[in-house]
């Protein structure tokens, strides 16, 4: 698209539904009451790996109140979204983590529910578990699936995961020196806001849910298939969503567990999860062991990567457990061995850029150490070899990573303030770090529709859920740019399957460049059908008009117009449509970004202090300023909590999470994040809508090794282990 | 959370009389005031009382008087009323702050002090409904064998919790009091006699005795020329628990010490002072020697167990910051 003066894009847009939010008019899933609603509660596995011999639910049915109890016996649903390469059910047998799924209650009140839970005898038939991933792959270990615990894949994922480009021995015989090292990182949470809720209710044979969902039409299809009910017997519904950071997509088992409930008790029924199970019986971002090695030239070019790695993703495989940090620089001769593992933990699978700032920070912090330890400035390493071709030969669409670097190396001062790692005196040691971080930017399949109404406002339809980033309301912005009318003059209904087409869901930062260019397709596809009505009433003809400010005008003569509600009034409304499926040939699309902290690492008691955060991204045009800027900080937000404190701990014996709560788990708060400043390098992609590409997951991924590498800077100590808790510093200072 | 009655109570007799009450019943009963840390426990089925009787509704009971021999502090006095009152700050030197520093504004809204010396451990084997951990009738201290990087180390054993209140060692500082009511009347004694070390009774954290309520926290003026010094290091800023606090009050005449008050959070079962560094540093100038010879003799007989060694050094390194700061 030629860039042009944009009227709506690009400024700092209040969200459309912000005071709904606010002010607590806006119903959440958890809100929504229905007459003669039931609340559901489920009880969970105490062991790792057990087989449940049996279950005894009649104390727990005789309690007044309870409805209804299911578990393995009387509900075998199968959970689709829940496993990639085996079946897995709402409720199995054996249970295999701690959190395991094995009843779920509905009563006619929440706390009745729960009591019931503590009713339901279940025998169990202890069996061997395994926690950590290498000794899982060890023979003799546990099985905890049949084929094995090296997770066994099918369709995308292949197992283990490999990649291989060039030609690896030849890049090592090439290099002046190699280097090879370990780096690890942890099972955290997404510790999303909005606690799961469902609401189930059936209705002459057809099955309404209200899911908090990051993507309405693949739920859909999911709880069709796993009820086995046409498509068209199942409504999805989510309107406001309080993040899931995905750990919300498609259908969850509670989502099917509530419409079992409802269909045995003929009641709606709604499922609620506690802090707790959210931590423990949903899943987080897996662990990883990262092994490289890495050949570099005497410059500091590399020559090689090889990396073998292992990561843990729980009793099942819901996602890839792959590993991607390597996509941002420009590697020669490249093998990757990814083996993703089973182990009796609670599942890894999908949060923010799922296979990144794990990745990136065993990547990014093993350069910088290479940097260090050839004498070389950081910034050097890192714009040396930044990433050119993607996989070493395929050209992007737009890639403005080195500005970003630059830019943000002139802004933090990079040049006055690096300093050599542990060179400062004193108690309270300075450091500065930087990373560099990125997603992929894909086309893909969106619909929408666009209904504009005989008083000139427009109404908007996307099956698009608001997950948290502002999708409603970049949505209604593309709208008005698109159509040319005032953004308060847009209706946006979303997030709908009986009501609002076809999306593909909210999870890899898809919305935009999926469902954006279908709602420029349907306003286009309107704009059409408005000019051919408004022709005659102007005495011109369709091609000659053109529409903007809630006016249609003629081209050649502005002031011969009409206003757009006049112009659509005799056709009673005029529907525009579109379903698009733009594709990139021969290219790769990525967002790219260069962070950069500043830390006052207190070496008498571990403390880190983050004194400056920069963040610089290319994301093509921005669509809205300030919902970009926050997604910025929020991504960084979290890369801090998983760079300094945020880990879900296991005990070693028992297999039972012991810090499952926003307490323990410490999720950063206000005081541990400082100002982030936030620069976009603003080009325009020529394959994303008006020029934009991706936002919502790039900013989380450079963050935790930002953080790492500042940290290094100001102790001179290499903490190869997340999070760099106090401990960590305290023992490396002793070594 | 498991049902119960909740009991508005007019007058702490009345409270007194319903313990009792309950007690012989072999009913269970607990009191509450800003609810924070017991709602906690009993949403995580920790602590299931069958009845709560409410101390917020007793009038009278939430003050901070200032008289000639000190400061008295109701025991529903909230933590926020303390970190923002005006003689406090002035005269209390870090009372302000330790306050200030615990929890979260939310929570300090609510939490007052009595509960927060009253706080059950924080450990997470003893808040996990999943284990019957020692302190709750079962037969391991889960942190011998698995994860300890917040255990104690020192005065552990056979349990080995750490005290989560962040005002307790604070007030030991300033050699503070504490006023109970019970069922024989009124008593008052010092605060660190308050705390009960495991190898006495591993299944209590104080000495209170059913029907017993803490009333009032009393508060001596520190004596003239003393100087303090409150430090709390955690993992995260706000709403989190000490890894190793300290407070120290000095009384110091041209550097050399007259008396001292070493207390530390985070490391033992019971707020812990340093007695025997205290003792050390009496008569001597404090210099980097001297205060560095204190953390050391302060952590003498610490015994870290497999997760919690760090803390050692960090206590001594506290330690030593706070006494060079406090002359």
């Amino acid at each position: 698209m030629a860039q042009k003066e944009f009227s709506v894009v690009g400024k700092r847009i209040t969200r459309i539904d912000a005071y709904e939010r606010v002010t607590g008019q806006a119903q959440y899933t958890g809100d929504i009451q229905l007459a003669g609603m039931l609340y559901a509660r489920l009880l969970r596995s105490p062991h790792p790996h057990a087989r449940v011999v049996s279950i005894d639910t009649s104390k727990a049915e005789k309690l007044a109140g309870v409805k209804a109890v299911i578990h393995h016996q009387n509900a075998q649903v199968p959970w689709a979204s829940g496993g990639h390469t085996h079946r897995r059910y709402i409720f199995n047998n054996p249970v295999r983590f701690v959190g395991d799924a094995v009843a779920a209650v509905a009563a006619t009140d929440r706390h009745i529910a729960e009591e019931a839970l503590g009713l339901i005898e279940v025998k169990y038939e202890k069996l061997p578990h395994v926690l950590d991933p290498n000794e899982a792959l060890k023979p003799g270990a546990p099985k905890i699936s049949t084929d094995g615990n090296l997770s066994v894949g099918k369709g995308n994922f292949s197992a283990p995961i490999a990649e291989q480009w060039g030609d690896l021995e030849k890049g090592f015989k090439e290099a002046d020196r190699i280097f090879e090292d370990t780096y690890i990182s942890k099972h955290v949470n997404n510790a999303q806001l909005e606690p799961r809720a469902s609401v189930a209710k059936w209705e002459g044979g057809k099955l309404t849910v209200w899911a908090s969902t990051q993507g309405v039409s693949n739920a859909r299809t999911d709880i069709a298939k796993d009820l086995g009910l046409p498509l068209s017997k199942v409504r999805v519904i989510c309107k406001y969503m309080g993040a899931g950071f995905g750990n919300k997509n498609q259908a969850q088992d509670y989502d099917l567990m509530a419409a079992v409930l409802a269909k045995v008790t003929g009641q709606p029924v709604k499922v609620e999860f506690t802090r707790e199970d959210d931590f423990i019986g949903m899943h987080g971002r897996w662990a990883s062991e990262q092994h490289y090695k890495i050949g570099v030239k005497r410059d500091g070019t590399i020559t090689a990567v090889e990396l073998d790695a292992v990561t843990n993703v729980g009793a099942y495989r819901k996602q890839s457990g792959n590993l991607s940090g390597t996509d941002f620089y420009q590697i020669p001769n490249f093998k990757k061995v990814v083996k993703p593992v089973h182990t009796n933990t609670v599942v890894g699978a999908n949060y923010r850029a799922p296979a990144y700032p794990q990745s990136v920070f065993g990547f990014a912090s093993f350069l910088d150490q290479i940097a260090h330890e050839m004498g070389i400035n950081p910034l050097e390493m890192f714009l040396k070899n930044r990433v050119r071709l993607y996989a070493n030969k395929t050209p992007f669409t737009s890639n403005f990573l080195e500005e970003c670097a630059v830019e943000g190396a002139k802004k933090v001062g990079w040049k006055e303030k690096w300093h050599k790692a542990g060179a400062a005196a004193g108690p309270k040691k300075h450091g500065i770090g930087m990373a560099l971080g990125g997603y992929p930017f894909r086309p893909g399949l969106g619909a929408a529709a666009i209904r504009v109404n005989p008083d000139g406002t427009a109404h908007v339809l996307v099956g698009v859920t608001d997950i948290g980033t502002g999708a409603k309301t970049t949505m209604a912005i593309i709208a008005a740019e698109a159509l040319g009318i005032p953004l308060n003059q847009i209706q946006l209904t979303n997030g709908d399957t009986d009501v609002t087409p076809y999306s593909v869901g909210e999870s890899g930062s898809r919305t935009t460049p999926f469902t954006g260019p279908a709602v420029i397709a349907a306003a286009e596809d309107v704009r059409k059908l408005i000019f051919n009505v408004a022709a005659p009433q102007l005495k011109a003809k369709a091609e000659d008009l053109d529409l903007r400010d809630g006016k249609v005008f003629v081209k050649s003569n502005p002031s011969q117009s009409l206003p757009l509600g006049r112009a659509v009034a005799r056709s009673g409304e005029l529907i525009g449509r579109a379903t698009t499926n733009p594709t990139f040939k021969g290219l790769a699309g990525k967002s790219f970004a260069a962070h950069f902290a500043e830390v006052e690492v207190d070496s008498r008691t571990g403390h880190v202090k983050i004194t400056r955060y920069v963040a610089v991204h290319d994301s093509g045009t921005i669509i809205n300023r300030l919902a970009a800027e926050s997604q910025i900080k929020g991504g960084v937000v979290q890369g801090i909590g998983m760079a300094l404190t945020e880990e879900l701990l296991i005990d070693r014996f028992t297999a039972i999470p012991l810090n499952p709560s926003y307490r323990d788990a410490k999720v950063p708060t206000h005081l541990e994040v400082p100002e982030i400043e936030v620069v976009f390098i603003e080009h325009p992609d020529p394959y994303g809508p008006f020029g934009g590409k991706v936002v919502g997951e790039p900013p989380i991924t450079p963050a935790v090794a930002t953080v790492a590498n500042a940290i290094f800077n100001a102790t001179g100590k290499r903490i190869k282990e997340l999070p760099i808790t106090p401990d960590k510093i305290l023992r490396a200072a002793q070594v | 959370m498991k049902s119960f009655e909740n009991i508005n109570v007019r007058s702490v007799k009345e409270a007194v009389g319903l313990l009792q009450k309950f007690n012989g019943e072999k009913k269970t009963a607990q009191v509450v005031s800003g609810g924070t840390e017991l709602l906690q426990l009993m949403k995580e089925r920790v602590a299931t009382p069958q009845y709560l009787i409410n101390l917020k509704t007793i009038p009278g009971l939430s003050y901070i008087k200032e008289e000639r021999s000190g400061f008295r502090i109701g025991a529903l006095t909230t933590l926020t009323e303390i970190e923002e009152n005006k003689s406090v700050q002035e005269k209390l030197l870090f009372l302000s702050q330790a306050a200030g520093e615990a929890a979260s504004p939310q929570l300090r809204n609510a939490g007052t002090i009595g509960g927060n010396i009253c706080q059950r451990p924080f450990c997470w084997y003893f808040r996990s409904a999943s284990f019957t951990c020692l302190r709750k009738g079962g037969e391991l201290c889960y942190a011998v064998t698995g994860d300890s990087r917040f255990h104690a180390i020192l005065g552990g054993g056979p349990s080995y919790i750490v005290h989560p209140s962040d005002m307790a060692p604070a007030l030991i500082a300033f050699g503070a009091r504490i006023k109970i009511a019970g069922p024989a009347g009124e008593k008052t004694i010092p605060l660190e006699k308050f705390f009960v070390l495991p190898q006495v009774d591993y299944k209590r954290e104080n000495i209170l005795q059913p029907g017993e309520i803490v009333t009032e926290i009393q508060i001596p003026h520190p004596r003239t020329g003393s100087k303090g010094f409150y430090h709390k290091v955690r993992e995260r800023q706000a709403w989190d628990h000490p890894i190793v606090s300290v407070s120290t009050v000095l009384q110091a005449k041209d550097g050399t010490c007259q008396e001292a008050r070493v207390v530390l959070g985070g490391v033992a079962p019971v707020p812990w002072r340093a007695a025997k560094a205290e003792a050390f540093l009496r008569g001597k100038k404090v210099d980097e020697a001297a205060a560095r010879q204190a953390g050391e003799i302060a952590l003498d007989g610490a015994r870290p167990m497999k997760d919690n060694g760090y803390k050692v050094g960090l206590a001594k390194s506290l330690i030593q910051r706070a006494l060079l700061a406090s002359v």
